[in-house]
């Protein structure tokens, strides 16, 4: 018994280990060649450690685009959008999860649905909205028009559906309103669910593109994502500080990623309650 | 009676105030937009202030006659009945896998979240170059264990759209995991020890006790990932441009020509119109199988 | 009930797409009729500016946005602007910046969104103009060049190459043809002369065969040919007779079974290899992987540049582009860059001031300053740049131009049409299809590109 398990731990770990090194492979790549120089990054034969390695690459780049100004913007709109989205959509989900109004199940079809639409197609009038309502060249414009995804809603609501219902309506009887009901059992238990949402609209917002692509006129507004592109169209061959500026652009996102995973730990024990 | 219908208005309220929030950007900023396009479809309209033409199923007439459209259709159900299915199974073997309790847990986790962090432009260019027919290091492995003519990969017509699975499984796959991951907390401890007592091995818990109770989890997976596969672009935009040829054009890519190449909204809004009736079927049968299974359950 | 409550929320949806609709059309209302009104319109615009001679700028608002692209690797953009704020006091020009490759996804959105900003559009590829004259997007400059009473001369043909239906929507900013670049070291390491300035094709073919040496990673490529369709396409039409709108791409064989034959040669790299590898043109070049290299007029400056900066440590030179034999040396083919004032634009008498500046001699002289070349091609332009500090002594000779053919032709079907003989080239290159094969699909799908 306790040798199977040893067995199946080592077979664990190596399987494990031999995924995420695949995974981690472009990556490993991508490091290593954004402290290359431009010329060795598609050099023949290839190689994976530089022969010399240039530091200034991660210099560089901050001298050749306004990376901080880039930086403050991406950051300020991902933030916000995030609350709003999160705050939102938890709410919303409740709703559609766990209360049964009328025209619960077609207007939960209807936002699933509209997810299909890409973009592209409603890009047009959305713009000819915003430019109406003067909410183009804004920040403001652009959390408006992403933080009330129906991906969001959507998500939250599968987590609210897995909370059991008996649990509510104990707490039903015991006298709570549906909003105690909301913040005091089911967002805590929502919590791993929280956790995913925030990681991905923070992803999404973060490295979004076309959308303050279209959206921001002004330098000073623009985001690292557009900032990243901007400079590949411009220096197109400097492809070692296109690595640097992608690595820099990375670190952010992973810091909030392991930050949220904590959540799932502590999912464990709250899940614990529900017995 | 009155009473009855008194809890159901208050009910509806109750609901009604949980959603609004949400609901009211959603309807401005989203739900409109997208409407407008839906009326596009059915119009002549090259996005410029001359009154847009009213011209009936003219547009979806025209979609059957137009060989881009069937080639992108083609490619994009190719696309997603590989891309739904690996990703869907690699997510969840995964995240199975990540649950236990075992030491450099994170480290892990991240690893298999770091694809879909990427930036895709940078990850476009390394899978680029490591699918390089000639001289890449995929080649080169393939030569070194003995095939002799490796695939052309992205300058082959029948090797492209498999280059773009291998990258879509890999980036998107760590996005499912994490919904897998925040979904298994939800299951409790005790079930799977009341199945201990009963005899299951691990297998069988996964069996009847994992994948029963990821049921709205894996519901969700489905329909996004189909979501995620029929509106797929920006992957086959940085990698191949739906090129070679068109051999990975698919329907956005349709969808952003008719629009920004030959400013044809009310053209492209039909595109999209067939897009959408696609993932409406699917959510409406998932939405049935979903309903069936949390009753049995 | 249920059913009554779903046609509801359907009408009031349909309600509001509608006045959505209606949004777009009321500003409609006043457009139909703008190809008749503009020329009132224009002369209104015109007794304003009159009224306050002196300060053209006058008026209400003083900001001007323009639409540029690819700004920080363009300064000719920024100084055009600087130049005419100094000579426009109190008026300010904000540059709308985007990368090249949206360029025209973003303008698209813009102008169909009814934005009045840009007031000015650096148009970017030439053709789009015609799209955006059918759209009633940009407004006609005939009553303004008439009320300046404006030489159009200056242009040297550009101008009137830009002339829809006879009527001047534009103006020429810049123009950029195909120049020979050549690795002056590389030459004289092999003991060759340099590429003349009167060269076929065909010569070409066999000096870049002769300059091919090496093997793997040392290998020396005798020439370049980029990914783009023009590298086939430019020297097709180059005589003039056929451009890319046409009936039938046959007249594209000869120069298919030339580019296939120097690629299957190792003359040129791979278009496979180069198109999976992203490899850019200037690195090719810049790291002496190719003898020679066809590019637009463009690059003289990154060149320049680059030297100047230590990236490079060679001598370059450049050449006339070689010709279809029975065509005069110095024929060339290039693009212009046209100058276009926003239909809806709230300023419309400074967005004229300022394209009038950008494209008049003063305007040219600043490109020059920057190594651009400019669309007004006088002495004392052509002497500035074969005169900047790296530009090769040798070199002047390319700066002549006897006729230079549109590298597409000025049509509203080109950008669809181009997609798709562009998805041919592409498989006519990577060998999935001959080139037999090949032409015949693109005179087959060209068609249908035309006809919707």
């Amino acid at each position: 018994m306790e040798t199977g398990k040893t067995r199946n731990k080592i077979i664990i770990y190596t399987v494990l280990t031999l995924l995420a090194a695949l995974m981690l492979m472009p990556f490993a790549w991508m490091v290593f060649a954004s402290f290359k120089s431009n010329n060795e990054v598609f050099s023949l034969p290839m190689r994976l450690l530089p022969r010399e390695w240039h530091f200034e690459n991660y210099k560089l780049i901050w001298e050749k685009i306004p990376l901080m100004t880039f930086f403050k913007n991406t950051t300020k709109l991902t933030v916000i959008t995030t609350l709003i989205q999160v705050f939102t959509s938890c709410f919303a989900a409740y709703g559609f999860a766990k209360v049964n109004f009328k025209g619960r199940d077609l207007l939960f079809v209807v936002y699933v649905t509209t997810i299909a639409v890409p973009w592209q197609v409603y890009m047009v009038p959305q713009f000819a909205l915003m430019g109406k309502l003067g909410l183009t060249n804004s920040h403001l414009g652009l959390i408006l028009m992403q933080a009330f995804s129906a991906f969001g809603v959507f998500l939250m609501r599968q987590f609210m559906m897995s909370i059991p219902t008996e649990l509510l309506e104990a707490a039903r009887i015991d006298g709570l309103t549906e909003y105690g009901i909301f913040f005091r059992i089911a967002l805590p238990l929502a919590k791993p669910g929280i956790a995913t949402l925030v990681i991905f609209t923070f992803v999404n917002i973060w490295n979004d593109f076309m959308g303050p692509l279209i959206y921001l006129n002004s330098t000073e507004l623009k985001t690292i994502q557009l900032g990243i592109r901007m400079f590949i169209t411009q220096y197109g061959a400097e492809y070692a500080l296109i690595m640097a500026a992608s690595v820099l652009s990375l670190i952010p996102v992973l810091v909030i990623f392991i930050l949220c995973q904590k959540w799932f730990v502590e999912g464990i024990t709250a899940g614990g309650v529900k017995g | 009676m009155t009473s009855k219908r008194k809890r159901a208005i208050r009910t509806n309220l109750i609901g009604y105030s949980f959603v609004v929030p949400n609901f009211i950007g959603y309807f401005v900023f989203i739900f409109l937009p997208v409407c407008f396009s839906f009326v596009l479809s059915v119009m002549e309209w090259d996005g410029s202030d001359v009154p847009m033409k009213f011209v009936g199923l003219k547009n979806f007439v025209k979609l059957f006659g137009d060989s881009t459209f069937q080639i992108s259709l083609k490619n994009t159900l190719w696309y997603a009945v590989f891309t739904v299915p690996l990703t869907l199974v690699a997510a969840l073997a995964v995240a199975i896998l990540l649950n236990s309790k075992i030491k450099g847990i994170v480290v892990y986790r991240t690893a298999f979240f770091f694809p879909y962090v990427a930036s895709l432009v940078a990850v476009g260019a390394v899978w680029n170059m490591l699918f390089q027919p000639e001289f890449g290091p995929i080649n080169e492995l393939l030569r070194f264990i003995g095939i002799e003519n490796p695939p052309k990969w992205c300058a082959s017509t029948d090797w492209a759209m498999w280059v773009i699975i291998i990258v879509s499984v890999w980036k998107y796959m760590g996005y499912y995991m994490v919904v897998y991951l925040a979904a298994l907390q939800g299951i409790s401890k005790d079930l799977y020890e009341a199945a201990g007592i009963d005899g299951a091995t691990g297998w069988k818990k996964i069996r009847y006790i994992t994948i029963p109770m990821l049921t709205p989890t894996t519901f969700f997976v489905v329909i996004m990932l189909t979501i995620q596969c029929f509106k797929v672009f920006d992957l086959i935009y940085v990698m191949t441009g739906g090129g070679p040829g068109r051999s990975t054009n698919v329907l956005v890519n349709h969808i952003y020509n008719a629009a920004f190449v030959d400013y044809k909204f009310g053209y492209a809004s039909a595109s999209a119109l067939v897009l959408f009736a696609i993932v409406l079927i699917i959510t409406l049968v998932q939405m049935r199988g979903e309903k069936k299974f949390t009753d049995f359950v | 009930m249920k059913l009554k409550k779903v046609t509801a929320a359907a009408l009031a949806a349909l309600t509001v797409a509608g006045s959505l609709a209606g949004c777009g059309n009321s500003g409609g209302d006043t457009k139909p009729a703008a190809g008749d009104n503009q020329e009132s319109g224009a002369g209104e615009v015109q007794s304003t500016q009159q009224s306050d001679a002196g300060s053209a700028t006058g008026g209400e608002s003083t900001k001007l946005t323009v639409s540029v692209w690819d700004n920080a690797v363009s300064p000719q953009f920024q100084a055009i602007a600087d130049a005419f704020v100094a000579q426009n006091p109190g008026v300010e020009v904000e540059l709308i910046d985007t990368q090249a490759d949206e360029y025209n996804n973003k303008l698209t959105v813009m102008l169909a969104g009814g934005d009045s900003d840009p007031d000015v559009i650096m148009v970017k590829d030439a053709e789009t103009q015609v799209t955006m004259k059918e759209k009633g997007q940009i407004l006609s400059l005939d009553s303004f060049i008439a009320g300046d009473s404006l030489d159009l001369s200056i242009y040297d043909g550009a101008a009137e190459q830009l002339q829809l239906d006879g009527e001047q929507y534009t103006l020429p900013f810049r123009r950029d043809w195909y120049v020979l670049f050549y690795n002056k070291d590389l030459f004289d390491a092999a003991g060759v002369a340099y590429p003349s300035d009167d060269m076929t094709w065909d010569e070409f073919e066999a000096l870049a065969e002769q300059m091919t040496s090496g093997e793997g990673s040392e290998k020396v490529y005798g020439s370049h040919n980029h990914t783009w369709m023009a590298f086939v396409s430019n020297w097709a039409v180059q005589d003039g007779a056929n451009t890319l709108m046409s009936e039938d791409y046959g007249f594209l064989a000869p120069w298919y079974e030339q580019a296939l034959r120097m690629q299957d040669n190792g003359i040129v790299q791979s278009y496979a290899n180069l198109k999976t590898g992203n490899i850019h043109y200037s690195s090719v070049f810049e790291q002496q992987q190719c003898a020679m290299l066809p590019m637009g007029s463009w690059f003289i400056a990154t060149l320049i540049q680059d030297k100047a900066d230590g990236k490079i440590d060679f001598n370059w030179g450049v050449t006339k582009i070689p010709h279809p034999e029975g065509v005069e040396a110095g024929s060339t083919v290039g693009s212009v860059t046209p100058i276009a004032i926003n239909a809806k634009t709230d300023v419309p008498d400074l967005a004229w001031e300022f394209v009038k500046f950008a494209t008049s001699e003063a305007g040219a002289e600043i490109l020059a300053d920057n190594s651009v070349f400019p669309a007004v091609s006088s002495d004392t332009v052509i002497d500035k740049l074969a005169s900047i500090e790296g530009f090769p002594e040798d070199g002047k000779t390319a700066l002549e131009v006897k006729s230079l053919v549109l590298d597409r032709p000025l049509d509203a079907k080109m950008a669809a049409v181009r997609k798709v003989i562009e998805e041919e080239h592409d498989m006519i290159m990577i060998g999935e299809e001959d080139i037999e094969t090949g032409i015949a699909n693109m005179n087959e799908r060209a068609a249908e590109a035309r006809e919707e």
